[in-house]
């Protein structure tokens, strides 16, 4: 699989692109609504209308503004941040099925945030902000873990190593995070598992302000390198052949894809998936040019998360699925597929 | 394996004495009228849901001691203000307390597999609440003060957003994990202190006479409590819920095996191979069995059959609804009774 | 995948060239060693435990018992059955990933990394969630189907695809099921409230293996260990191409579902005993294709025992390094295989595509 995936050349229509990244943004907004309305409290579209100008309940309003709204938000975030992330080692290994849960990268992740939640007393206050920075901190870690063994001096970073090797070390991980998890109480242990099943922190805009930064910062210097990320689908010789600085840019790519796959596995836990299936999907609308691909893969990403979150909160109620297990169960059949019928 | 049950033998839940609750209870399910959903507020709460003691009087803006918000520091450091005379608590995995201090909560503890079955003619027209505390459906309740077991439960700002409903309030689990310090401090929170300190004393009579009873019935024995869920076994200690019960209240003889544990590793619920159980010298055994739906080949096999006290026929088995995973005044007095239907003929 | 240098994981890569490397005397010695060690390894394994039994007791449960002594009932029902099921499931492990990476030629296989355990899994969890009650049979029966559904995803997937099942491809369509997998096992355990339960299970454990499994687990394992050897030859030839086992007259197809036959058996099975143990499938054929070369009529036969071995002395260790407690023996052998998978993943140049 030297090549991700072959399409038709690209015949770059820009009223075509932005024509689909404006029906991709109408469908969020849509789904925006739907979701807005989806929950264990019944309130119809009028009130939801009535509450959003302001005139609601008290009670209205908590549900809406402190409950369901943010939760709305960092699930259209993380869409974004893993869709991208996906992108960026897609381009990286040069293979249609790589993304940061492949990687182990959301492992190691979660692994930093289950260390910190079983050796921390739970009676300090929640340390909202300091999350995401350990999860980044295990995604680099991981990433730096990774990267090394992959590494060789005759040729470089080899795709295929990186991806067997980052299943290796997210199996290794995934090992420690049972041993570890088996340790902790009981009522620890019910959050651990519940977030490393991928659960979203329900309402609370602190987790949007810890979020949000990464997102504001990393997404458009991603979309900067989209030029670099087209000329390493070209493959090595060619790109070196152009002159790029082949090494630095790729590791300037994976920091950046590192950063945000931690942040967003810090707010949700982990959910796989995402971050292959948008891209996939992004590529067969708008083609394989970096820079119409990456918002088009964040907005795919974007709307996929908030469906698995509407569908979690909605299909078993008043219980809820972890989005997570909700994004697997759809996310897979698509990935075998994917695995079936792309060339080698 | 141990997920909820455990949380629970962890808390410290309160108590009162067993005649007093009964009476407690028995007025204060009279009362209880929360329902989802419609209500506004704390004032149109139904008044009668807590006051029910003898001397207390039913309505509670006219209790004797004029009742005023005031403001507390809770385990978290929280400043809480509780209202003035609480109607619609949620107390999660406090209900024992609650229900000993004659308060009916508008919500009740529950799992996937049921609530505090022990509670059950008590709480029986509360409706249930997961014990995550769901946000959406925490609101849907209008409680107007949380009473909330543990700062683990709260943690990545649960608090703040259970805050935002209605003033929350942590025990703690130092203090829950005293079930008289958690009563009085709940009965404080409630105004409600003289029915928690009659409930303490209600009980600790209750105590002193099975006390007699148990001693003069087993003498010196010592009595292993050992709860097999999942075809793994645990057993108890003496810091908590039923341990405390049996080895500090009626101050019954520890088994060897928990002797054995090295203090630092103690915990409430010590898990504990079979193999290890075979060296159980314990005269007695009282077996909490959440197996018992799903075969016995445990409590069949040859090793549990060869532990002394089984091989002597003295193992008195209680089911997974019995108080015995609990801790709490309540709990805690029906784990008396089961003693004594043990072993006082 | 023409492997250029490391001839241990396969055969000279001379094309068409049948006579492969192979040292019986080294797999003669092998097999009579190991034997001599799993019995070792297992009255090691009866010898220790939580319980303090001096070794003249031990011997005195097994050679002269007397139900009547709690110690001697201890060793019977209990430490028996957990070394004979360890000595058992190392040996299914690790034929059911000697099978798999002759089969696919894929160095990588494992019945963990290819998500047949996660299959097993989700079997169990379904019985765990709906007949809490089934009999320990059924449960297997439960695991076979989960393993049987994992491995049938993961290689008609791979066989699907038009440059067939290279390493690469192989190994992502495993952790893309155990992935699924273990996301539906997990969704059923919150669902039934069954979480620690599966976790526990996940783990590894050994400890509550009893004479009832091993009775009914035995008869499916020594017949699927049978068709294993009876196999070996078919599987030699087609660990040089199927190609080559075709133009040799082999019926590639049956080979290859008898062979998953075996392997769904051999993984069901020591899943439902023991949880999804990953890594003894990946290492010991390796290292018993370094001793003994590319004739799988041998290194089926002693993967099993050098399979045996390893899981036996990872018990025994997972029982004292943190007594009284248990360490989890599934994460105890990702220790070691962790880096043994991140050695044969980066030794392979470019040629894993």
């Amino acid at each position: 699989m030297n090549r991700s995936t072959s399409f038709p050349p690209a015949k770059p229509r820009r009223s075509r692109e932005a024509g689909i990244l404006t029906l991709l943004a109408v469908l969020i907004v849509i789904l925006f609504l739907v979701s807005m309305n989806t929950g264990l409290m019944r309130l119809s579209p009028l009130e939801v209308l009535h509450t959003l100008s302001g005139n609601g309940t008290k009670q209205q309003q908590l549900i809406l503004f402190d409950f369901r709204l943010p939760r709305i938000v960092i699930s259209l975030l993380i869409g974004a941040g893993f869709a991208v992330a996906g992108v960026i080692l897609q381009g990286l290994s040069r293979n249609a099925l790589a993304e940061p849960s492949t990687l182990g990268i959301n492992a190691g992740a979660g692994f930093a945030v289950l260390i910190f939640i079983s050796f921390v007393p739970a009676t300090t206050a929640a340390p909202i902000l300091v999350l995401p920075l350990l999860a980044l901190a295990g995604a680099s870690l991981t990433a730096t873990l990774i990267y090394f063994l992959s590494y060789r001096r005759e040729d470089g970073l080899s795709p295929t190593r990186l991806i067997l090797i980052g299943i290796a070390v997210g199996a290794g991980i995934y090992a420690f995070q049972l041993i570890l998890s088996l340790r902790l109480d009981p009522q620890n242990y019910q959050f651990v598992a519940i977030w490393l099943a991928g659960k979203i922190w329900g309402g609370d805009w602190r987790f949007v302000l810890a979020l949000l930064p990464w997102i504001l910062i990393l997404l458009p210097f991603a979309f900067y390198k989209a030029r670099v990320l087209n000329v390493l689908n070209l493959g090595d010789e060619l790109s070196k052949g152009l002159g790029l600085p082949l090494e630095r840019e790729r590791r300037w790519l994976l920091a950046v894809a590192v950063a945000l796959a931690g942040a967003c596995v810090s707010v949700s836990g982990s959910i796989g998936f995402v971050g292959l299936i948008a891209p996939h999907l992004a590529r067969r609308l708008v083609g394989p040019r970096h820079q119409i691909l990456l918002p088009a893969a964040a907005l795919i990403g974007a709307l996929l998360l908030l469906t698995a979150d509407t569908i979690g909160r909605w299909i078993l109620q008043p219980a809820e699925v972890p989005t997570g297990i909700v994004v697997a169960i759809i996310g897979a059949p698509y990935f075998l597929y994917l695995l079936a019928t792309s060339k080698a | 394996m141990f997920s909820f049950n455990l949380q629970g033998s962890r808390s410290g839940k309160l108590a009162v004495a067993g005649l007093v609750t009964t009476t407690l209870l028995l007025s204060a399910c009279g009362n209880n009228s929360s329902n989802a959903g419609s209500n506004g507020g704390a004032g149109t709460a139904p008044a009668a849901t807590a006051e029910a003691t003898a001397e207390a009087t039913a309505v509670p803006a006219a209790t004797a001691a004029p009742a005023v918000e005031k403001t507390v520091t809770d385990a978290m450091g929280h400043q809480v203000t509780v209202p003035a005379n609480p109607q619609r608590v949620i107390a999660s995995y406090l209900e024992d307390y609650l229900v000993a201090l004659g308060v009916t909560p508008v919500a009740q503890w529950s799992t996937k597999n049921g609530t505090q079955a022990y509670l059950a003619a008590e709480l029986k027209d509360v409706p249930p609440i997961s014990y995550d505390l769901p946000l959406e459906a925490v609101t849907s309740f209008t409680p107007d003060f949380h009473i909330v077991q543990s700062e683990g439960s709260v943690q990545n700002g649960l608090y703040d957003q259970l805050n935002k409903i209605a003033p929350t309030y942590v025990l703690g689990d130092e203090v829950s994990s005293d079930w008289r310090a958690a009563l009085l401090k709940i009965g404080e929170l409630l105004n409600k202190t003289p029915e928690a300190e009659k409930a303490i004393a209600d009980y600790d009579q209750k105590a002193a006479s099975a006390k007699a009873a148990v001693s003069a019935a087993i003498g010196d024995d010592s009595v292993a409590v050992l709860w097999l869920v999942s075809k793994n076994f645990f057993i108890v200690d003496e810091t908590r819920s039923s341990g405390a019960v049996l080895y500090g209240d009626l101050g019954v003889k520890l088994p060897n095996l928990v002797t054995d544990i090295p203090a630092e590793s103690r915990a409430p619920w010590n898990p504990i191979s079979l193999e290890k159980l075979s060296e159980l010298t314990a005269e007695h055994i009282i077996l909490v069995n959440s197996d018992k739906a799903s075969g016995a080949e445990i409590t069949e096999g040859a090793v549990w059959k060869g532990i002394p006290a089984v091989k002597a026929g003295n193992v008195h088995e209680f089911g997974k609804d019995t108080s015995w995973l609990y801790s709490g005044p309540i709990a805690n007095s029906k784990t008396i009774d089961d003693i004594l239907s043990s072993f006082v003929k | 995948m023409a492997s250029s240098t490391d001839s241990a994981l396969q055969a000279p890569s001379v094309e068409g060239n049948t006579s492969v490397r192979s040292r019986p005397l080294a797999a003669a010695v092998i097999l009579v060693l190991g034997i001599a060690a799993i019995v070792f390894g297992l009255m090691v394994s009866v010898s220790v435990g939580a319980a303090d039994i001096r070794l003249a007791t031990v011997w005195e449960a097994v050679f002269r018992f007397n139900p009547e002594l709690p110690q001697h009932q201890v060793i019977r029902e209990l430490r028996i059955p957990r070394a004979a099921a360890g000595a058992l499931v190392g040996a299914c492990f690790a034929v059911a990933g000697a099978i798999m990476q002759g089969m696919t030629r894929n160095p990588l296989a494992d019945s963990g990394l290819l998500g047949l355990n996660a299959g097993a899994g989700v079997g169990l969890a379904l019985a765990f969630a709906f007949a809490p009650t089934l009999s320990f049979s059924y449960i297997m029966l439960y695991c076979f189907l989960g393993a049987a559904v994992a491995s049938l995803l993961v290689f008609g997937i791979g066989s699907l695809s038009h440059s067939g099942l290279t390493p690469l491809r192989l190994t992502l369509a495993g952790a893309a099921v155990s992935a699924m997998l273990l996301a539906v096992s997990q969704g059923i355990a919150i669902l039934f409230s069954l979480s620690q339960d599966i976790a526990f299970w996940m783990a590894g454990g050994i400890g509550g293996a009893s004479w009832k499994q091993l009775q009914v687990i035995s008869p499916w394992v020594a017949a699927a260990l049978i068709g294993a050897l009876m196999l070996s030859r078919s599987i030699t030839l087609l660990s040089l191409g199927r190609d080559v086992a075709a133009g040799l007259g082999q019926r590639t197809g049956l080979v290859q579902t008898a062979g998953m036959i075996i392997v769904v058996i051999l993984a069901g099975a020591a899943v439902s005993t023991v949880g999804p143990i990953a890594f003894v499938g990946l290492m010991i054929p390796h290292i018993t294709r370094y001793l003994v070369g590319v004739d799988y009529r041998w290194i089926i036969p002693c993967s099993a025992v050098l399979g045996s071995i390893l899981v036996l002395v990872a018990d025994i260790a997972a029982r004292m390094i943190n007594a009284p407690y248990e360490t989890p023996i599934g994460a105890l052998i990702a220790v070691f295989g962790v880096p043994f998978f991140i050695y044969l993943a980066s030794k392979r140049k470019g040629e894993l595509k």
